[in-house]
């Protein structure tokens, strides 16, 4: 047992930490570190510098262009690109869509759709959930015909996150009736300029443009478009929820936003207030506990035992976490929290903010994270999931 | 970075787990908490296991090993239940002999690493709750000899200890963390010791010294007395964890068995998200012991922070997993005749052990830093 980095990983640590200094444009992350409105711009720039560098795909292998780091240097990579301030990578391309395509894609659909995935191109958003197909998603119903050499989309997606600027979909379809649900879904990649598809906002509780519904009308797709199996969509969709399930707690962008909340506190007057005080004490404490979970998790990885039963309560504690830092922050603003000004969320904004201009976004940012524990399989199915796991049964 | 056993760790908690499958069923146990909580002789075994000198360095007669296998005995401990005054005899009291002169070293270590001598730490003083450099008890010296006058309560064992060590005032004010001397008291030297069943089936016991005959152990002792709590936190925090891990198991077996309404408990939604959330807190409460293992060889500074906020860790975590096991199993959750019931009383009595949670949030309250996480 042995808690410090090796010097091989300092060493690696420092270099990212480095390179992320020279070259994480500074207007992204003071907006990054004030929690401002990011663009789509600010975040295919930041996309863009990453995929030049070789690093989008962060978490790729070496056969497909990733730089082939291992579990401890692609959370020492998330940990420096958070604590400096750099947006949250859109993850449908590089983290969710292309290790389904390295893993079951055709060598076609590899030379077709990784380079524009891993150098931040081509933006992609992801289709699962319907409206009658939240948290039991294998019900979904979205109907993919095939048709010859095409498939036939009509149906209807929900809660795209961003699909606004999306240019692809990866989606769940309906391919079969037959059987169990699960067994008659399959995996289809759809170009999101092809005629039929069309885009309409859903405005969340914070006033925000974040995610949308993505309707399909006799949308064409083109069979070669599918990835694997037709009707083994459901099990490409599972190895992707297995993926990656350490960067699902978020730790490191924790630690840099109780940072912030420190500041906050100290700024609103509310740090000396023992009251006050104590519960940021206990959520630091929260996200220590959090941080050595993580770690216990990825020495498991690195040590190729990727069984250990505590990666199902990652999600779950780290997207409680995120509610409560944003729910202390808001406490800390007080009535500073109340005022809504669209514009005031915008860097650069001229007007008068009504105190102190990092109250502006604490009330949007603890409405808007109340998805976290809803979204990803709610943290009650996940629940469900761990119980399994402890039960046995 | 890695959480990875080594083959010898792995080794000594399999011959402390086949020990206590063997010899310390829960019928023994009950029996011996039943009986008063008396357990030198399950002392006695122990050191059998070489564990009395588990940390004493080789050339004092123990095993020297380090944090990580104390850690690792301390869980199987806590999993058995083991109610025999382990930690304060063989990892608080080599820590509290760690600055003493070498001849006291040689006098003590062998006996403690033999079990020949019980040695305990003596430190609750009434009003002084979790301060501990608040010591009133007084340390005078007369023609080249030490004299103790003052109370301890809670002592561990103090009815079966050989000799205590006690801190005790040499110089300053009642609060001051200068001035605290550390001694080594024999049994017969104190004026009365009076021994009581704890309510977690173990035992303790009052010492009162008047003008007792004392060793000096350290003069200025404060941090080597700080260093030895954190010491018996980073235990407590291991056997807390072995014992939520036991009880976690019990509760599991008793949730896919016991039917109602025709049914295994286990079938019901409620209880599994229940379970789920035992599960987490035993995680968090394992990842955070971890921590506070990993972390005693730190300076002060980093090591007192780090104690604290796995203190709070494991008190929140003892007592949700305590409280919804019992939960779980029902009416037999409260009944003396269930072992569950005396996991749950354990869990609870490690909270109220060196700080419970309210006064170490308090600790991590006033040290906060600007950065956070495991490195900072």
């Amino acid at each position: 047992m042995d808690l410090n980095f090796t010097p091989a990983e300092l060493e690696f640590r420092a270099s990212i930490r480095q390179w992320v200094r020279a070259n994480l444009p500074k207007d992204i992350s003071d907006k990054v570190h004030g929690a401002l409105r990011l663009s789509r711009d600010d975040m295919q720039r930041w996309a863009k510098i990453l995929g030049k560098q070789g690093w989008l795909g962060w978490g790729w292998p070496k056969e497909f262009g990733g730089p082939g780091w291992n579990a401890v240097q692609r959370h020492l990579f998330e940990e420096e690109c958070a604590l400096a301030g750099s947006p949250r990578v859109v993850p449908f391309g590089p983290i969710m869509v292309a290790p389904v395509i390295m893993a079951f894609g055709s060598p076609e659909q590899h030379k077709r759709f990784l380079p524009g995935i891993a150098s931040g191109e081509v933006w992609w958003s992801q289709g699962y959930s319907e409206p009658g197909s939240g948290s039991d998603l294998a019900s979904l119903k979205c109907r993919a015909e095939r048709r010859g050499d095409k498939f036939i989309v009509n149906g209807q997606k929900t809660w795209t996150t961003l699909g606004q600027y999306g240019e692809w979909i990866f989606c769940l379809v309906r391919t079969s009736t037959e059987g169990k649900p699960q067994t008659g879904i399959s995996f289809l990649l759809i170009d999101m300029k092809s005629p039929g598809v069309s885009v309409r906002p859903i405005i969340l509780l914070d006033g925000e443009h974040e995610v949308n519904e993505v309707f399909f009308d006799n949308v064409e797709v083109p069979a070669e478009n599918l990835v694997g199996e037709e009707n083994k969509g459901w099990t490409y969709a599972k190895y992707l929820l297995s993926h990656e399930r350490t960067n699902i707690a978020d730790v490191n962008r924790a630690k840099r936003e109780l940072e912030r909340l420190k500041r906050i506190a100290k700024a609103e007057g509310v740090w000396e207030d023992q009251r006050f005080r104590d519960q940021v004490a206990l959520l630091e404490v929260d996200i220590v506990a959090l941080e050595m979970m993580v770690l216990r998790v990825l020495s498991a990885e690195q040590g190729g035992r990727q069984s250990l039963d505590v990666a199902g309560l990652l999600k779950i504690r780290g997207s409680e976490i995120q509610q409560r830092y944003t729910e202390l922050m808001m406490m800390a603003a007080g009535p500073y929290s109340m005022p809504y000004i669209h514009e005031a969320m915008e860097a650069g904004w001229q007007g008068d903010h009504v105190g102190a201009a990092h109250c502006a976004p604490l009330a949007g940012t603890y409405f808007n994270y109340r998805k976290t524990t809803i979204y990803g399989g709610s943290n009650e199915v996940q629940r469900n999931i761990v119980s399994q796991t402890v039960l046995g049964s | 970075m890695n959480f990875d056993f080594t083959d010898d760790q792995l080794s000594l908690r399999d011959a402390v787990a086949r020990w206590v499958d063997k010899a310390f069923t829960f019928e023994r146990r009950h029996a011996i908490a039943k009986a008063g909580g008396a357990t030198r002789d399950v002392y006695g075994e122990l050191a059998e296991l070489g564990l009395t000198g588990l940390v004493i360095p080789e050339a004092h007669g123990g095993m020297g090993f380090g944090p990580v296998e104390a850690m690792v005995v301390m869980e199987e401990l806590g999993r058995g239940l083991v109610n025999a005054p382990l930690a304060t005899g063989a990892l608080v009291a080599p820590t509290l002999l760690s600055s003493a002169p070498a001849a006291v070293q040689s006098q003590w270590l062998p006996k403690i690493a033999s079990a020949e001598a019980l040695v305990v730490l003596a430190l609750q003083e009434r009003g002084a709750r979790y301060r501990w450099q608040r010591v009133t008890t007084r340390a005078v010296q007369a023609g080249g000899a030490w004299r103790l006058t003052g109370t301890k309560n809670l002592v561990p064992a103090a009815d079966e200890a050989d000799a205590y060590i006690v801190p005790a005032r040499i110089a300053g004010n009642d609060d001051d963390a200068a001035g605290i001397g550390l001694f080594l008291v024999e049994r017969g030297a104190a004026a009365s010791v009076r021994g009581y069943p704890t309510r977690d089936g173990g035992r303790a016991g009052d010492v009162v010294l008047k003008d007792s005959a004392a060793t000096l152990v350290e003069a200025e002792g404060h941090a080597t007395l700080e260093r030895a709590i954190d010491v018996a936190i980073a235990a407590d925090c291991a056997e807390g964890v072995g014992a939520m891990e036991k009880l976690v198991a019990l509760t599991v077996e008793y949730m896919n068995t016991r039917k109602q309404f025709g049914v295994t408990l286990s079938t019901f939604q409620a209880l599994r998200h229940r379970i789920a959330d035992v599960k987490m807190q035993l995680e968090l409460g394992r990842s955070m012991s971890y921590y506070a293992t990993l972390k005693l060889g730190e300076p002060a500074l980093q090591r007192r922070r780090a104690i604290s906020q796995a203190k709070v860790q494991l008190g929140q975590s003892v007592r949700y997993v305590g409280q919804q096991c019992v939960q779980l199993h029902g009416g037999i959750g409260v009944t003396d005749e269930y072992q569950g019931s005396h996991y749950f009383k354990r869990l609870t009595m490690l909270e109220m052990s060196f700080g419970d949670t309210m006064h170490h949030l308090g600790e991590v309250n006033c040290r906060m830093a600007d950065t956070a996480g495991v490195f900072a």
